[in-house]
């Protein structure tokens, strides 16, 4: 069963659907086609790039490359967790994160692509590639939410931290209400998506290879592995964040150094 | 865990200040063992920022302060202190909880309290028992600066750092807090403008 190819008119015709929720939008004046517009070429334009880059990577299948892509998107994740964290990109706090998110993916591609799936090829292209960067993606989004979620109540509760303090807690003690609540935050949407995955959607990974010809059966027990890896993955990249910047943003004083926060 | 003795706080024309407001100019002052010791001023007088001070939260820009006559090491006085804050910030979750969280530090585990003597210090303020199950940020504000006493009561420590302990209490309550608190072998600083717990005080230090 081979997938059939989509030509450059098909896709063209596909665009045309677009009239329908553009005519909505324009009719209740919600100003967003403008939006919808320009998001339509970024996405057309960031694909192709990535298509035609993955090309390359696919045909060379080195490792040594494959480990270099690794490491260029989890700097781009790096830069882009801390934007969205509402901190300052300084590198006390862009350097820890971006060590905290290369030691999670590590651990979690070598367990899974060379424990589990026992790739023939070290981190060959077709497994590596894609799995990495679902499990960064991940990453990304829940690194923001829990690395967000720790510095805003740090610096919204000082009193409270101030608090654990006076009565003798050390540093680190004082935290861990703190990096509990990020925790469960940057838990919680990878549980609910795994407690409910299958009855409301069918995920992208799953489709792709049901799509591309896999039986259903193998899918599944991808998606099941997946859904593991970036439910550790994610876990791990977030404390790890917290840990590893913990240990350059705090002045002697124990205070949190409030320059990393965004103003 | 009993201190050899009890500390005494001295400051040395201590200056301090944000980048845009200077606080304290040249603050002197001293805080006996085993007093209490009121700090009294106008709000902005930087009564609150000198017990932070203390717990070394900030550093002076110039001057020192002492405990027992040495420079004070923040992270070891900060072990026998305890500390009510203004804003009566002091936890999460349910009062349980919030009783509970500082005896987990190790700093504490030997001192929690058991069940009997935890629900004494809560009938000595006039706290309900029922309360425990509430959650801490739907109390009121009185009730949550009594669970705050009792916290700081409970954890035994010699030094008592209080920022305005009575601001939200009726005399009833206030009586019965100074009762609790004051009747114990402590140095006790404490921020206040109220005329009922400056009179409890040893000494009287007015800031302008």
């Amino acid at each position: 069963m081979e997938i059939i190819n989509l030509s450059w008119l098909q896709i063209g015709i596909g665009f045309l659907i677009l009239v329908l929720p553009a005519y909505i939008l324009w009719r209740y004046r919600t100003g967003l086609n403008r939006k919808l517009l320009t998001a339509s070429v970024r996405m057309v334009l960031q694909l192709l790039f990535v298509g035609y880059y993955l090309e390359y990577l696919f045909a060379y299948d080195n490792p040594w490359i494959n480990a270099a892509w690794i490491l260029v998107m989890v700097a781009v994740a790096d830069f882009a967790t801390v934007d969205r964290s509402n901190l300052q990109q300084k590198a006390s706090v862009l350097v820890p994160i971006f060590g905290a998110t290369f030691l999670g993916i590590i651990v979690i591609d070598f367990f899974f692509l060379e424990a589990v799936i026992q790739l023939p090829k070290l981190l060959a292209a077709q497994y590596t590639i894609p799995i990495t960067g679902m499990v960064l993606g991940n990453c990304l989004r829940s690194n923001v939410i829990g690395i967000n979620a720790f510095y805003y109540s740090l610096n919204e509760h000082k009193e409270r931290y101030q608090f654990y303090l006076s009565c003798g807690a050390t540093r680190s003690e004082a935290l861990r209400p703190f990096i509990s609540q990020a925790l469960q935050k940057s838990a919680n949407p990878t549980l609910a998506s795994m407690a409910t995955i299958g009855l409301v959607s069918l995920p992208g990974m799953m489709t792709g290879q049901i799509l591309s010809g896999s039986s259903p059966l193998i899918a599944i027990k991808y998606q099941i592995m997946i859904m593991v890896a970036i439910f550790s993955g994610t876990i791990l990249s977030v404390f790890l964040g917290i840990l590893f910047t913990n240990r350059f943003v705090f002045e002697d004083t124990d205070m949190l150094d409030e320059s990393i926060l965004k103003k | 865990m009993s201190m050899p003795s009890l500390p005494e706080i001295t400051f040395q024309a201590v200056s301090f200040g944000f980048e845009d407001e200077q606080i304290l100019q040249r603050c002197s002052f001293r805080a006996p063992a085993a007093q209490h010791t009121i700090l009294k001023g106008e709000s902005g007088s930087g009564k609150s920022t000198i017990l932070q001070l203390i717990l070394g939260y900030y550093q002076p820009q110039v001057g020192q302060i002492m405990v027992n006559n040495n420079p004070r090491q923040p992270r070891d006085l900060r072990k026998q202190s305890s500390w009510l804050p203004q804003d009566l910030d002091i936890g999460d979750g349910s009062v349980r909880d919030v009783m509970a969280t500082p005896f987990d530090f190790a700093a504490n585990t030997s001192q929690k309290p058991s069940v009997t003597t935890q629900q004494e210090v809560w009938q000595k303020l006039g706290l309900e028992l029922g309360l425990l199950d509430k959650k801490f940020r739907n109390l009121s504000t009185g009730q949550r600066q009594r669970v705050g006493l009792a916290l700081c009561h409970l954890l035994d420590k010699s030094l008592v750092l209080l920022d305005e302990p009575t601001s939200s209490l009726d005399r009833a309550s206030k009586q019965k807090v100074a009762e609790l608190l004051l009747d114990h072998n402590r140095t006790i600083i404490s921020t206040s403008h109220d005329p009922f717990w400056v009179d409890l005080g040893d000494n009287l230090i007015e800031l302008d």
